[in-house]
Protein backbone atom coordinates (compact mmCIF):
# COMPACT_ATOMS: atom_id res chain seq x y z
CA UNK A 1 0.00 0.00 0.00
CA UNK A 2 1.54 3.13 -1.32
CA UNK A 3 -0.31 6.62 -0.69
CA UNK A 4 1.76 9.53 -2.06
CA UNK A 5 -0.25 13.11 -1.58
CA UNK A 6 1.48 16.66 -1.23
CA UNK A 7 2.94 18.36 1.97
CA UNK A 8 -0.41 19.96 2.05
CA UNK A 9 -2.40 17.94 1.83
CA UNK A 10 -1.23 15.94 4.78
CA UNK A 11 -1.07 19.42 6.95
CA UNK A 12 -4.69 20.65 5.88
CA UNK A 13 -6.11 17.07 6.98
CA UNK A 14 -4.30 17.20 10.11
CA UNK A 15 -5.29 20.91 11.06
CA UNK A 16 -8.94 19.40 9.90
CA UNK A 17 -8.38 17.09 12.59
CA UNK A 18 -8.00 18.68 15.45
CA UNK A 19 -8.09 17.74 19.34
CA UNK A 20 -10.27 14.80 17.78
CA UNK A 21 -10.23 11.65 19.07
CA UNK A 22 -9.75 8.74 16.63
CA UNK A 23 -9.84 5.28 17.60
CA UNK A 24 -11.28 1.85 16.15
CA UNK A 25 -12.29 -1.42 17.36
CA UNK A 26 -13.72 -2.99 20.22
CA UNK A 27 -11.19 -4.41 23.23
CA UNK A 28 -11.02 -7.99 21.39
CA UNK A 29 -7.92 -10.05 21.79
CA UNK A 30 -8.74 -12.14 18.66
CA UNK A 31 -9.42 -10.30 15.56
CA UNK A 32 -12.47 -12.26 14.66
CA UNK A 33 -14.32 -11.64 17.93
CA UNK A 34 -14.96 -15.08 20.47
CA UNK A 35 -17.54 -15.38 22.74
CA UNK A 36 -17.38 -13.24 25.91
CA UNK A 37 -18.23 -14.63 29.21
CA UNK A 38 -21.99 -13.18 30.12
CA UNK A 39 -22.33 -11.35 33.14
CA UNK A 40 -24.02 -13.99 36.54
CA UNK A 41 -27.66 -14.30 36.22
CA UNK A 42 -28.09 -16.05 39.63
CA UNK A 43 -26.14 -13.29 41.56
CA UNK A 44 -26.50 -9.69 41.02
CA UNK A 45 -23.34 -8.08 39.16
CA UNK A 46 -23.50 -5.06 40.89
CA UNK A 47 -23.97 -6.55 44.25
CA UNK A 48 -20.99 -8.97 43.72
CA UNK A 49 -18.65 -6.38 41.71
CA UNK A 50 -18.97 -4.39 45.31
CA UNK A 51 -17.66 -7.32 47.20
CA UNK A 52 -15.46 -7.92 44.85
CA UNK A 53 -13.71 -4.76 44.92
CA UNK A 54 -13.99 -4.32 48.69
CA UNK A 55 -12.27 -7.70 48.63
CA UNK A 56 -9.25 -7.24 47.07
CA UNK A 57 -9.14 -3.43 48.41
CA UNK A 58 -9.10 -5.10 52.22
CA UNK A 59 -7.01 -7.53 51.52
CA UNK A 60 -4.10 -5.71 49.86
CA UNK A 61 -4.24 -3.22 53.09
CA UNK A 62 -4.33 -6.41 55.18
CA UNK A 63 -1.10 -7.47 53.64
CA UNK A 64 -0.23 -3.41 54.20
CA UNK A 65 0.94 -3.10 49.87
CA UNK A 66 -0.01 -0.62 48.08
CA UNK A 67 -1.84 -1.19 44.31
CA UNK A 68 1.73 -0.84 42.89
CA UNK A 69 3.11 -3.39 45.43
CA UNK A 70 0.59 -5.99 44.93
CA UNK A 71 0.55 -5.37 41.12
CA UNK A 72 3.80 -6.85 41.15
CA UNK A 73 3.37 -9.40 43.82
CA UNK A 74 0.29 -10.86 41.62
CA UNK A 75 2.67 -10.21 38.16
CA UNK A 76 -1.27 -8.02 36.89
CA UNK A 77 -1.15 -4.63 35.72
CA UNK A 78 -1.87 -1.67 37.87
CA UNK A 79 -4.93 0.05 35.78
CA UNK A 80 -6.44 -3.40 36.24
CA UNK A 81 -6.02 -3.29 40.23
CA UNK A 82 -7.19 0.34 40.05
CA UNK A 83 -10.32 -0.52 38.31
CA UNK A 84 -11.39 -3.62 40.12
CA UNK A 85 -10.98 -1.73 43.27
CA UNK A 86 -13.26 1.23 42.28
CA UNK A 87 -15.61 0.52 39.15
CA UNK A 88 -17.89 -1.91 39.47
CA UNK A 89 -18.86 -1.67 35.20
CA UNK A 90 -15.73 -3.32 34.81
CA UNK A 91 -15.48 -6.94 34.15
CA UNK A 92 -12.06 -8.46 35.20
CA UNK A 93 -10.57 -11.03 32.63
CA UNK A 94 -9.89 -14.90 34.28
CA UNK A 95 -6.44 -14.85 34.41
CA UNK A 96 -6.56 -11.56 36.43
CA UNK A 97 -8.76 -13.72 39.04
CA UNK A 98 -6.98 -16.62 38.63
CA UNK A 99 -3.79 -14.44 40.02
CA UNK A 100 -6.19 -12.51 42.19
CA UNK A 101 -7.06 -16.24 44.00
CA UNK A 102 -3.64 -17.26 44.00
CA UNK A 103 -2.17 -14.41 45.48
CA UNK A 104 -4.85 -13.91 48.20
CA UNK A 105 -5.31 -18.50 48.44
CA UNK A 106 -8.66 -18.29 48.06
CA UNK A 107 -10.85 -20.73 45.64
CA UNK A 108 -10.73 -19.18 42.10
CA UNK A 109 -14.19 -20.81 41.55
CA UNK A 110 -15.59 -18.66 44.22
CA UNK A 111 -13.48 -15.50 43.19
CA UNK A 112 -14.97 -15.51 40.08
CA UNK A 113 -18.54 -15.44 40.84
CA UNK A 114 -17.66 -12.48 42.79
CA UNK A 115 -16.21 -11.17 39.48
CA UNK A 116 -19.40 -12.26 37.77
CA UNK A 117 -17.45 -13.90 35.35
CA UNK A 118 -19.72 -17.25 36.31
CA UNK A 119 -22.84 -18.34 37.99
CA UNK A 120 -23.41 -19.11 41.57
CA UNK A 121 -25.81 -22.12 42.27
CA UNK A 122 -25.59 -21.47 46.53
CA UNK A 123 -27.60 -18.38 47.30
CA UNK A 124 -26.02 -18.90 50.64
CA UNK A 125 -22.65 -17.47 49.23
CA UNK A 126 -24.61 -14.51 47.60
CA UNK A 127 -26.34 -13.54 50.97
CA UNK A 128 -22.86 -13.68 52.37
CA UNK A 129 -21.20 -11.62 49.83
CA UNK A 130 -23.84 -8.69 49.58
CA UNK A 131 -23.49 -9.06 53.69
CA UNK A 132 -19.48 -8.30 53.33
CA UNK A 133 -20.05 -5.31 50.99
CA UNK A 134 -22.41 -3.90 53.44
CA UNK A 135 -19.84 -4.32 56.40
CA UNK A 136 -16.57 -2.94 54.59
CA UNK A 137 -16.10 0.63 54.56
CA UNK A 138 -12.91 1.79 52.58
CA UNK A 139 -11.01 3.25 55.11
CA UNK A 140 -7.32 4.26 55.67
CA UNK A 141 -6.31 1.17 58.08
CA UNK A 142 -8.47 -1.92 58.56
CA UNK A 143 -10.29 -1.49 61.97
CA UNK A 144 -11.35 -4.25 64.24
CA UNK A 145 -14.58 -4.69 62.55
CA UNK A 146 -13.58 -4.74 58.81
CA UNK A 147 -10.48 -7.33 60.15
CA UNK A 148 -13.62 -9.82 61.31
CA UNK A 149 -15.56 -9.29 58.24
CA UNK A 150 -12.86 -9.83 55.81
CA UNK A 151 -11.73 -13.20 58.35
CA UNK A 152 -15.13 -14.33 58.06
CA UNK A 153 -15.22 -13.80 54.26
CA UNK A 154 -12.11 -15.29 53.51
CA UNK A 155 -13.66 -18.59 55.16
CA UNK A 156 -16.52 -18.07 52.83
CA UNK A 157 -14.33 -17.85 50.03
CA UNK A 158 -12.11 -20.76 50.72
CA UNK A 159 -15.54 -23.23 50.48
CA UNK A 160 -16.29 -25.09 47.59
CA UNK A 161 -19.47 -24.54 46.01
CA UNK A 162 -22.46 -27.26 47.13
CA UNK A 163 -23.00 -29.67 44.27
CA UNK A 164 -25.57 -28.99 41.28
CA UNK A 165 -28.66 -31.17 42.52
CA UNK A 166 -29.22 -33.14 39.36
CA UNK B 1 1.11 -2.21 -4.16
CA UNK B 2 2.91 -5.15 -3.58
CA UNK B 3 4.80 -6.90 -7.17
CA UNK B 4 2.50 -9.74 -7.96
CA UNK B 5 3.12 -12.53 -10.64
CA UNK B 6 0.70 -13.56 -13.18
CA UNK B 7 -0.73 -17.28 -13.07
CA UNK B 8 -2.93 -18.99 -15.33
CA UNK B 9 -6.47 -20.96 -14.21
CA UNK B 10 -8.07 -23.16 -16.09
CA UNK B 11 -11.71 -22.94 -15.22
CA UNK B 12 -14.76 -24.89 -16.55
CA UNK B 13 -17.98 -23.16 -17.74
CA UNK B 14 -19.44 -23.40 -14.34
CA UNK B 15 -16.78 -22.16 -12.91
CA UNK B 16 -16.10 -19.18 -14.68
CA UNK B 17 -19.98 -18.59 -14.20
CA UNK B 18 -19.89 -18.69 -10.77
CA UNK B 19 -17.05 -16.42 -10.70
CA UNK B 20 -18.64 -13.96 -13.15
CA UNK B 21 -21.85 -14.06 -10.83
CA UNK B 22 -19.72 -13.45 -7.15
CA UNK B 23 -17.79 -10.81 -9.01
CA UNK B 24 -21.44 -8.80 -10.10
CA UNK B 25 -23.04 -9.32 -6.54
CA UNK B 26 -19.60 -8.06 -4.73
CA UNK B 27 -19.00 -5.38 -7.11
CA UNK B 28 -15.09 -6.68 -7.00
CA UNK B 29 -13.19 -7.91 -9.78
CA UNK B 30 -12.78 -11.62 -10.53
CA UNK B 31 -9.23 -11.63 -9.92
CA UNK B 32 -10.40 -9.77 -6.14
CA UNK B 33 -12.76 -12.76 -5.70
CA UNK B 34 -10.21 -15.34 -6.27
CA UNK B 35 -7.81 -13.43 -3.77
CA UNK B 36 -10.58 -13.29 -1.39
CA UNK B 37 -11.71 -16.72 -1.60
CA UNK B 38 -7.82 -17.81 -1.11
CA UNK B 39 -7.97 -15.11 2.17
CA UNK B 40 -11.16 -16.98 3.21
CA UNK B 41 -9.97 -21.00 2.95
CA UNK B 42 -6.86 -19.62 4.58
CA UNK B 43 -8.49 -18.16 7.83
CA UNK B 44 -10.93 -20.79 8.51
CA UNK B 45 -7.97 -23.36 7.78
CA UNK B 46 -6.02 -21.73 9.99
CA UNK B 47 -8.80 -21.60 12.85
CA UNK B 48 -9.95 -25.40 12.30
CA UNK B 49 -6.42 -26.19 12.62
CA UNK B 50 -6.45 -24.93 16.14
CA UNK B 51 -9.27 -26.83 16.79
CA UNK B 52 -11.83 -24.35 16.33
CA UNK B 53 -15.04 -25.15 13.93
CA UNK B 54 -17.02 -23.56 11.56
CA UNK B 55 -20.71 -23.56 12.25
CA UNK B 56 -23.56 -22.16 10.30
CA UNK B 57 -26.43 -21.38 12.25
CA UNK B 58 -30.32 -20.62 11.12
CA UNK B 59 -30.99 -17.13 12.45
CA UNK B 60 -34.35 -18.22 13.14
CA UNK B 61 -34.57 -22.07 14.03
CA UNK B 62 -30.79 -21.42 15.94
CA UNK B 63 -30.47 -24.75 14.24
CA UNK B 64 -27.03 -25.17 13.61
CA UNK B 65 -24.94 -27.38 10.95
CA UNK B 66 -21.51 -28.15 10.95
CA UNK B 67 -19.43 -27.28 7.45
CA UNK B 68 -17.04 -29.94 7.19
CA UNK B 69 -13.51 -29.10 6.06
CA UNK B 70 -10.27 -30.83 5.21
CA UNK C 1 6.86 -9.45 3.64
CA UNK C 2 8.37 -6.35 2.79
CA UNK C 3 7.05 -3.36 4.18
CA UNK C 4 5.79 0.01 1.89
CA UNK C 5 6.92 3.12 3.27
CA UNK C 6 5.38 6.36 1.97
CA UNK C 7 6.28 9.47 2.88
CA UNK C 8 3.41 11.71 5.40
CA UNK C 9 3.70 14.69 7.22
CA UNK C 10 2.48 15.40 10.93
CA UNK C 11 1.37 19.05 11.95
CA UNK C 12 3.52 20.13 15.39
CA UNK C 13 0.95 21.32 17.97
CA UNK C 14 3.38 23.26 20.29
CA UNK C 15 5.34 24.77 17.01
CA UNK C 16 2.82 24.38 13.88
CA UNK C 17 5.31 23.12 12.12
CA UNK C 18 5.58 20.56 9.72
CA UNK C 19 6.94 16.93 10.88
CA UNK C 20 8.37 14.25 8.31
CA UNK C 21 6.55 10.66 9.40
CA UNK C 22 6.57 7.60 7.68
CA UNK C 23 3.47 5.09 7.03
CA UNK C 24 4.18 1.47 6.96
CA UNK C 25 2.00 -0.95 5.58
CA UNK C 26 2.92 -3.39 8.08
CA UNK C 27 3.11 -3.56 12.12
CA UNK C 28 6.88 -4.95 13.32
CA UNK C 29 8.52 -5.92 16.04
CA UNK C 30 9.64 -1.99 16.82
CA UNK C 31 6.18 -1.22 17.21
CA UNK C 32 5.74 -3.74 19.60
CA UNK C 33 8.46 -2.82 21.66
CA UNK C 34 7.26 0.75 21.39
CA UNK C 35 3.59 0.18 22.77
CA UNK C 36 5.16 -1.91 25.29
CA UNK C 37 7.74 0.24 26.36
CA UNK C 38 6.44 4.03 25.94
CA UNK C 39 3.02 3.59 25.13
CA UNK C 40 1.92 1.62 28.10
CA UNK C 41 4.03 3.87 30.76
CA UNK C 42 2.36 6.73 29.67
CA UNK C 43 -0.92 5.28 29.61
CA UNK C 44 -0.47 3.78 33.33
CA UNK C 45 0.28 7.17 34.37
CA UNK C 46 -2.72 8.81 33.61
CA UNK C 47 -5.08 6.04 34.87
CA UNK C 48 -3.85 6.48 37.91
CA UNK C 49 -4.26 10.21 38.17
CA UNK C 50 -7.58 9.41 36.87
CA UNK C 51 -8.61 6.58 39.26
CA UNK C 52 -7.06 8.87 42.28
CA UNK C 53 -9.19 11.79 40.95
CA UNK C 54 -12.27 9.53 40.90
CA UNK C 55 -13.11 9.91 37.15
CA UNK C 56 -15.52 7.03 36.34
CA UNK C 57 -14.41 4.46 33.99
CA UNK C 58 -16.93 5.73 30.94
CA UNK C 59 -14.84 8.82 30.72
CA UNK C 60 -11.96 6.84 30.52
CA UNK C 61 -9.44 6.50 27.09
CA UNK C 62 -11.09 3.69 25.83
CA UNK C 63 -7.94 1.67 24.25
CA UNK C 64 -5.95 1.59 27.74
CA UNK C 65 -6.45 -2.60 28.08
CA UNK C 66 -6.15 -3.67 24.43
CA UNK C 67 -3.09 -5.98 24.26
CA UNK C 68 -1.31 -5.41 21.28
CA UNK C 69 1.12 -8.38 21.76
CA UNK C 70 -1.54 -11.11 21.52
CA UNK C 71 -3.55 -9.78 18.99
CA UNK C 72 -0.67 -9.60 16.33
CA UNK C 73 0.51 -13.04 17.32
CA UNK C 74 -3.05 -14.55 16.51
CA UNK C 75 -2.81 -13.12 13.07
CA UNK C 76 0.82 -13.80 11.89
CA UNK C 77 0.91 -15.26 8.46
CA UNK C 78 -3.03 -14.86 7.51
CA UNK C 79 -3.77 -12.86 4.27
CA UNK C 80 -7.05 -11.59 6.27
CA UNK C 81 -5.42 -9.48 8.46
CA UNK C 82 -2.86 -6.28 7.42
CA UNK C 83 -1.33 -4.05 9.73
CA UNK C 84 -0.60 -0.12 9.23
CA UNK C 85 1.58 1.97 11.50
CA UNK C 86 2.78 5.77 11.58
CA UNK C 87 6.47 6.52 12.71
CA UNK C 88 8.03 9.70 13.24
CA UNK C 89 11.15 10.74 15.31
CA UNK C 90 11.62 7.76 15.76
CA UNK C 91 8.76 6.56 17.71
CA UNK C 92 5.36 4.57 16.82
CA UNK C 93 2.77 7.54 16.66
CA UNK C 94 -0.14 5.47 15.40
CA UNK C 95 -1.25 1.78 14.94
CA UNK C 96 -3.95 -0.10 13.01
CA UNK C 97 -4.95 -3.43 12.24
CA UNK C 98 -7.35 -4.68 9.35
CA UNK C 99 -9.67 -7.57 8.63
CA UNK C 100 -10.63 -8.55 4.86
CA UNK C 101 -13.05 -10.84 5.34
CA UNK C 102 -16.03 -8.41 6.70
CA UNK C 103 -18.62 -7.42 4.47
CA UNK C 104 -20.70 -4.60 4.40
CA UNK C 105 -23.96 -3.45 6.23
CA UNK C 106 -25.27 -0.32 4.70
CA UNK C 107 -28.28 -1.32 2.47
CA UNK C 108 -26.17 0.63 -0.76
CA UNK C 109 -23.48 -1.72 -0.74
CA UNK C 110 -24.39 -4.55 1.75
CA UNK C 111 -22.74 -7.98 1.14
CA UNK C 112 -20.35 -6.86 -0.68
CA UNK C 113 -16.68 -6.52 0.73
CA UNK C 114 -15.00 -4.39 2.68
CA UNK C 115 -11.73 -2.96 4.69
CA UNK C 116 -13.04 -3.70 8.34
CA UNK C 117 -10.97 -1.46 10.52
CA UNK C 118 -10.57 -3.84 13.47
CA UNK C 119 -8.34 -1.64 15.55
CA UNK C 120 -7.06 2.02 15.61
CA UNK C 121 -5.29 3.42 18.36
CA UNK C 122 -3.08 6.45 18.10
CA UNK C 123 -0.08 7.09 20.79
CA UNK C 124 -0.79 8.58 24.36
CA UNK C 125 1.01 11.63 23.78
CA UNK C 126 -1.51 12.42 20.61
CA UNK C 127 -4.30 12.21 22.55
CA UNK C 128 -5.96 15.25 23.88
CA UNK C 129 -7.83 13.75 26.80
CA UNK C 130 -4.16 11.81 28.02
CA UNK C 131 -2.54 15.47 27.34
CA UNK C 132 -1.80 18.30 27.07
CA UNK C 133 -1.00 20.17 24.59
CA UNK C 134 -0.42 16.75 22.21
CA UNK C 135 2.48 16.53 19.98
CA UNK C 136 1.53 15.87 16.79
CA UNK C 137 -2.15 15.92 14.73
CA UNK C 138 -2.63 13.97 12.05
CA UNK C 139 -1.55 10.36 12.97
CA UNK C 140 -5.96 9.27 12.99
CA UNK C 141 -6.55 10.89 9.62
CA UNK C 142 -3.06 8.75 8.16
CA UNK C 143 -3.86 5.53 9.19
CA UNK C 144 -7.40 6.21 8.33
CA UNK C 145 -6.53 7.34 4.52
CA UNK C 146 -4.09 4.16 4.43
CA UNK C 147 -7.07 1.59 5.39
CA UNK C 148 -9.19 3.95 2.28
CA UNK C 149 -5.81 3.20 -0.29
CA UNK C 150 -5.74 -0.30 0.71
CA UNK C 151 -9.98 -0.56 -0.01
CA UNK C 152 -8.83 0.49 -2.99
CA UNK C 153 -5.95 -1.66 -3.78
CA UNK C 154 -7.84 -4.27 -3.04
CA UNK C 155 -10.47 -4.02 -5.19
CA UNK C 156 -12.96 -3.31 -2.59
CA UNK C 157 -13.68 0.29 -4.28
CA UNK C 158 -12.45 2.34 -1.01
CA UNK C 159 -15.56 0.62 1.37
CA UNK C 160 -14.33 1.14 5.09
CA UNK C 161 -16.28 0.04 8.28
CA UNK C 162 -15.44 0.33 11.59
CA UNK C 163 -16.71 0.72 15.38
CA UNK C 164 -15.84 3.73 16.45
CA UNK C 165 -14.85 4.60 20.12
CA UNK C 166 -17.41 6.92 21.40
CA UNK C 167 -15.09 9.93 21.80
CA UNK C 168 -14.51 9.26 17.90
CA UNK C 169 -18.05 9.47 16.66
CA UNK C 170 -18.26 13.31 16.19
CA UNK C 171 -14.71 12.69 13.75
CA UNK C 172 -16.08 9.95 11.62
CA UNK C 173 -20.34 11.65 10.93
CA UNK C 174 -18.02 14.75 9.63
CA UNK C 175 -16.05 12.98 7.57
CA UNK C 176 -19.40 11.93 6.01
CA UNK C 177 -19.02 8.00 7.29
CA UNK C 178 -22.62 6.62 7.48
CA UNK C 179 -23.93 6.07 11.22
CA UNK C 180 -25.67 2.39 11.61
CA UNK C 181 -25.85 3.22 15.22
CA UNK C 182 -25.11 1.12 18.11
CA UNK C 183 -23.78 -2.31 17.77
CA UNK C 184 -24.79 -4.63 21.08
CA UNK C 185 -22.49 -7.08 19.35
CA UNK C 186 -19.55 -4.87 20.40
CA UNK C 187 -20.14 -3.07 23.83
CA UNK C 188 -22.87 -0.91 22.20
CA UNK C 189 -20.16 1.17 20.40
CA UNK C 190 -21.42 2.60 17.20
CA UNK C 191 -21.02 1.05 13.37
CA UNK C 192 -19.30 3.14 11.27
CA UNK C 193 -19.46 2.25 7.75
CA UNK C 194 -17.93 4.79 4.20
CA UNK C 195 -19.06 3.97 0.78
CA UNK C 196 -17.27 3.85 -2.18
CA UNK C 197 -18.17 7.46 -2.96
CA UNK C 198 -17.23 8.57 0.52
CA UNK C 199 -14.46 7.18 -0.01
CA UNK C 200 -13.11 9.07 -3.49
CA UNK C 201 -14.28 11.97 -2.17
CA UNK C 202 -12.22 11.48 1.26
CA UNK C 203 -9.19 10.61 -0.62
CA UNK C 204 -9.27 13.46 -3.08
CA UNK C 205 -6.08 15.03 -5.06
CA UNK C 206 -7.92 18.25 -4.61
CA UNK C 207 -7.82 20.26 -1.17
Amino acid sequence: MKLQRSREWWLARARREGDAAIGAGMSALDPLPEAKPTGATGMNVEEARIAFGKFVNLMRRRKGLTIEELAKEADLDVSDLLVIEDHIEYTPDPRTIYKLAQTFDVSQQRLMQLAGLVVANDVGFRLEAVRFAARSEAVEKLNVEEASALEAFIGVLSEREPQRSK
Amino acid sequence: MAAKRTMTLNLTDAEMQALDELSVRKDITKTAVLRQALRLYQTIDARVERGEKLLFENEETKEKAELMLL
Amino acid sequence: MTVEVSRIYLLDVATGASIDAELRDGIEQEQLDDWRTKWQPALAVVLQELAGRGVPISQWPQSWHWNWDQKSARVQGLLSYRGLCVVAQGETQGLAQIDLTKSCQESRQAGRPLVYLDYLEVAPWNRREIQRPTRFRGVGTALLSAAVQLSLDEGFKGRLGLHSLPQADDFYRGMGMTDLGPDSNYQGLRYFEMTADHARAFLDEED
